[in-house]
């Protein structure tokens, strides 16, 4: 047993590795990526996220999109814990100068932490924030998701009015900021269309028993259930939901996190019928997209879902906002982030509008025979 | 009327998975006096080895469940040799040992993360999975039953194990007291190893079971049901194996009744309200056992 | 200089920030009592110092003054009550209040904003503050260690028996004792709460109690250092493992199950001679062995 002394020098300078400066080649262009890989149910999107982004710069580097200058992306991951997010975001602006930074993975990060790159100048392209109030934090703070305030009425109007839906059951994810607000988006939308909210139930995150909730919405005989919650809730509810014999004529309506491949996966043949709105699907005709879709499976052998999407374009967006800024100001990238109008993506033409939300056109989609197919 | 007993149905089949995981709990910190938090990482691990052998290895369920009890039974064994036995040597006292565990829980669960993935897995479709029938306006899955039956299974094999046979009487003499138990020639490391291995079958047990019940398996399920573990172990008395079946049913029952008559919001909060209360009144749990001295 | 701090200031800023709640939850734990209540009072002060500088306009220097009292009130509520139950199940007690706790600020939209939690909160913490509460509470226990009341302390931790056989009311000692504890929680919170534009339910939960006690018992829980030292290498870990993304956490374990096994007394133990020039209780070594052993029990 080695004595306290060796055992702490050896501890010490393991740390000092970390804590020291980074080196950055003359010739590199920084961009840092802070996305959630633990700490949870956000790793899920985290990891999509993150790698949608290293696909990008791995393209743009070999096409040489900035000439002689390579893109190093350095990414860290804060654990879902939003102290760690300022942590992160310290770090990637005051040690690794990053040109800009893409992410947080969390809203609740984002509060946290855009701040501080709003003070120091440092433009941040968020690929899954979709708490209202985000952009609103700084004129250095970009969405590429959209808040569910653009997506869910259009998808609720359309819905009430097909089926002339009378009575309505909400189930949301209530310690989760993206589930929360987009129950707040839903209730709100619901209210105006004039239906009848006849029950409301809500779970945590983590859980995967629905019965009792299900139960009280059966009971309460809607027409329609809106679900506000992520991709394996949203099977989770299906599933449970026919099982417990919710009658076949009963819509679902599921939120954009609903996208996924994965979300097919878990629910099985329950997941017919569910309807959503989004800027993506994996089968939408944009060219970019289809390319996408196989340079992602390829590479990391699972269908991108739509968080890939948007981080690949939050990606794509910043790497496209350096070229046209020349060079690695930061102000510069800003402004042309902001000038950024139908840029060829993967969600299809996009920019960002005057208040930095992205500008995309929402489709409304529904679940049909294992994929997502647009709802006519 | 049919809606109560809906409710009832669902209740029981999640309390009886409760019920698996808190018996293998409590039986660690009765006859050990360990509370080990790393029980919900090995649930975790035996749900996960209950998944990748009907995935992969196409085992039958039966099976798979009885593999993944062993393997988490001895992934359980693996951390009292590795961690636990050492520091307990070394003077470590009890709560290093939380924090111990804690740690060890961690590891569980970034290795997870790293083999498996985030992403929440599922069992591959199977006819017999979505199999249910309607009595009374009632509707009972197949696996609602596949749960309570099995958990009925495991929990009269630990009642026969520790009531009528030699290796039980041993166990329980460490639980009244280690040194007595030494005194009369119990092998005190071979039994220690055996609760261990005992409450990690269990807890594998219950991972398979509300795996399979809800067909979601991820790295993170193991936090959900410790918290819930506790819970169980105090409405059950600290040590109490038959307390702790009960308290499980109970708080599975009681899960699902506040969210179907009260709210949603505050399940959990009526679940620790609980706890609270009982707690105030009668200090030592609902079966109450005082908190063992080691002489 | 500047640089390096400007890019670690949080990380600096919460090492002084769980240096204090370490020492909260060390004050409870060598008056043999395992508190899991520090997120809830934690909590409790951080809702109230940010809903009266938000919404009162009320000086940063005061709310934080609100928080302690609000949060010692709210432990003279619940330790009367519960501080009689014993060992595990008052951990798990106090870990029902701070769920309890968590959920109520999960569904009080009106006050706490549930979990899209209160942004845009000003930022008042800084870290200068932040050392001089930490020193100051340091100096406060160490003085409290060599006091009578220190001896009182030392006493039931001991044995508790005795110490009540010898006229010591230990009932109170250990509610005045958690009322403390509760105050400095609330004080923490409040520093919490204006340390980074936003708070939410979930920064207060079970992690937050089961984090200020590893502080202090992964730290040692021989004398008011171990927790400061304790939340020093806990909370610069997992930044100093960042060079490996992929394997962090499980880096990160391996680190704390090998720092256990290795220092099973607690970090301080390690008998460096720099110990001799640290502060410590009169004739602790003797004690230390005895006073750990039994009052882990």
């Amino acid at each position: 047993m080695s004595s306290p002394y060796q055992r702490l020098a050896a501890l010490l300078v393991v740390g000092a590795l970390g804590l020291g400066p980074s080196a950055a080649a003359a010739d590199t262009v920084t961009i840092g990526l802070a996305q959630s890989i633990t700490g949870g149910s956000p790793a899920l999107y985290g990891i999509e996220q993150k790698n949608a982004a290293e696909l990008a710069v791995d393209e743009a580097n070999a096409a040489k999109l900035l000439g002689d200058r390579k893109i190093q992306l350095v990414h860290l991951d804060d654990g879902a814990d939003r102290g760690q997010t300022v942590n992160v975001f310290q770090r990637l602006i005051g040690r690794d100068k990053v040109v800009a930074i893409i992410g947080p993975t969390l809203s609740t990060g984002a509060f946290a932490a855009d701040p501080i790159a709003q003070k120091a100048g440092v433009p941040v392209v968020a690929a899954s924030n979709t708490a209202s109030g985000v952009t609103d934090i700084g004129d250095y703070i970009f969405r590429v998701s959209p808040p569910e305030d653009r997506v869910t009425p259009g998808v609720l109007k359309t819905v009430v009015d097909r089926f002339k839906v009378k009575r309505v059951a909400q189930i949301y994810g209530i310690d989760d900021q993206l589930t929360k607000s987009a129950y707040n988006t839903q209730k709100k939308a619901l209210e105006a269309l004039g239906v009848e909210i006849v029950a409301t139930e809500t779970f945590q995150r983590g859980d995967v028993e629905f019965a009792a909730q299900l139960t009280k919405i059966k009971a309460a005989q809607p027409d329609l259930i809106v679900l506000g919650s992520l991709a394996e809730e949203s099977a989770g509810i299906l599933r449970q939901a026919r099982q417990l014999g919710i009658p076949k004529e009963v819509v679902f309506v599921g939120t954009q996190s609903s996208i996924s491949s994965k979300f097919f996966e878990l629910a099985g043949p329950a997941a017919e019928g569910l309807i959503a709105g989004t800027a993506w699907y994996i089968d939408s005709p944009e060219p970019k997209n289809q390319e996408f879709v196989k340079k992602y499976e390829a590479r990391f052998g699972r269908k991108p879902d739509i968080y890939s999407a948007y981080g690949y374009d939050a990606a794509s967006l910043v790497i496209n906002a350096i070229k046209e800024a020349g060079s690695g100001d930061r102000k510069a990238v800003r402004d042309n982030l902001a000038k950024t109008k139908n840029f060829p993506g993967v969600l299809g033409p996009i920019g960002f509008d005057a208040g930095r939300e992205p500008v995309i056109d929402p489709k409304i989609l529904v679940a049909s025979g294992g994929r997502f197919v647009i709802f006519k | 009327m049919s809606v109560f007993l809906q409710q009832t149905v669902n209740g029981l089949s999640l309390g009886s998975a409760y019920a698996v995981f808190a018996v293998g709990f409590t039986l660690l910190f009765g006859v050990l006096n360990v509370l080990n938090l790393a029980q919900g990482a090995v649930f975790m691990v035996g749900a996960f080895t209950g998944l990748e052998l009907v995935r992969l290895v196409e085992l039958p369920l039966p099976l798979a469940f009885l593999v993944a009890m062993v393997t988490a039974g001895a992934v359980s064994v693996l951390t009292q040799v590795a961690v636990f036995g050492p520091l307990e040597r070394r003077g470590g006292h009890r709560w290093m040992g939380l924090i111990a565990s804690l740690a060890v829980a961690r590891l569980l669960v970034a290795i997870a993360q790293e083999v498996f993935g985030t992403q929440v897995l599922r069992y591959p479709s199977e006819p017999w999975m979505e199999a249910s029938w309607t009595i009374a306006g009632v509707q009972i899955q197949g696996l609602q039953l596949i749960v309570l039956a099995t958990a009925l299974l495991v929990m009269a094999a630990l009642a026969v194990l520790l009531r009528a046979t030699q290796t039980g009487r041993a166990i329980r003499t460490m639980a009244f007291n280690p040194n007595v138990a030494r005194l009369v020639g119990v092998p005190v490391q071979r039994m220690t190893l055996l609760t261990y291995f005992i409450a990690g079958a269990l807890a594998g047990a219950a991972g398979v079971q509300l795996g399979v019940l809800y067909n979601a398996v991820s790295p993170f399920m193991g936090e959900t049901i410790l918290l819930k573990g506790l819970t169980v172990l105090i409405l059950g008395g600290l040590g109490h194996v038959p307390g702790a079946a009960l308290a499980g049913l109970l708080l599975g029952l009681t899960e699902v009744y506040s969210v179907g008559y009260l709210s949603s919001s505050f399940r959990d909060a009526v679940g620790f309200g609980l706890v609270f209360i009982i707690l105030l009144v009668r200090p030592h749990g609902l079966f109450g056992l005082t908190t063992r001295q080691r002489a | 200089m500047s640089e390096w701090l400007a890019s670690y200031e949080n990380v600096v800023a919460l090492v002084l920030l769980n240096g204090i709640l370490g020492i909260a939850a060390y004050l409870m734990l060598i008056v043999n009592r395992f508190s899991l209540a520090t997120g809830g009072l934690m909590a409790i002060g951080a809702y109230v110092s940010v809903l009266a500088t938000m919404n009162f306009g009320v000086p940063f220097a005061l709310t934080l003054v609100l928080g302690g009292v609000t949060a010692a009130v709210m432990a003279l509520l619940l330790g009367a009550p519960v501080l009689r139950i014993e060992g595990d199940y008052f951990a798990l007690a106090t870990l029902a209040f701070t769920e309890i706790v968590r959920i109520i600020a999960l569904n009080w939209e009106s006050v706490t904003g549930g979990a899209l939690g209160i942004v845009g909160i000003p930022t008042e913490t800084q870290i200068w503050q932040l050392a001089l509460a930490l020193a100051a509470l340091t100096a406060a226990v160490f003085a409290v260690h060599r006091s009578a009341a220190g001896r009182v302390l030392a006493a039931i931790r001991g044995d508790e028996m005795a110490a009540a056989a010898i006229g010591i009311d230990v009932a109170r000692a250990r509610l005045l004792t958690f009322v403390a504890s509760g105050a400095i929680c609330g004080v923490a919170g409040a520093f919490a709460g204006h340390l980074n534009f936003f708070i939410g339910p979930s920064d207060f939960g079970m992690i937050r109690s089961i984090d200020a006690i590893v502080y202090a018992v992964f730290g040692g829980l021989g004398g008011v250092l171990g927790p400061v030292v304790g939340a020093l290498v806990y909370t610069v870990l997992p930044e100093m493992l960042r060079f490996s993304a992929q394997a962090r956490e499980i880096l990160l374990s391996l680190v704390i199950i090998l720092a256990v096994l290795f220092m099973p007394r607690g970090l301080i133990s390690l008998n460096l001679p720099l110990r001799r020039w640290l502060p410590r209780r009169r004739g602790q070594r003797g004690k230390l062995a005895a006073g750990q052993g039994v009052a882990a029990e």
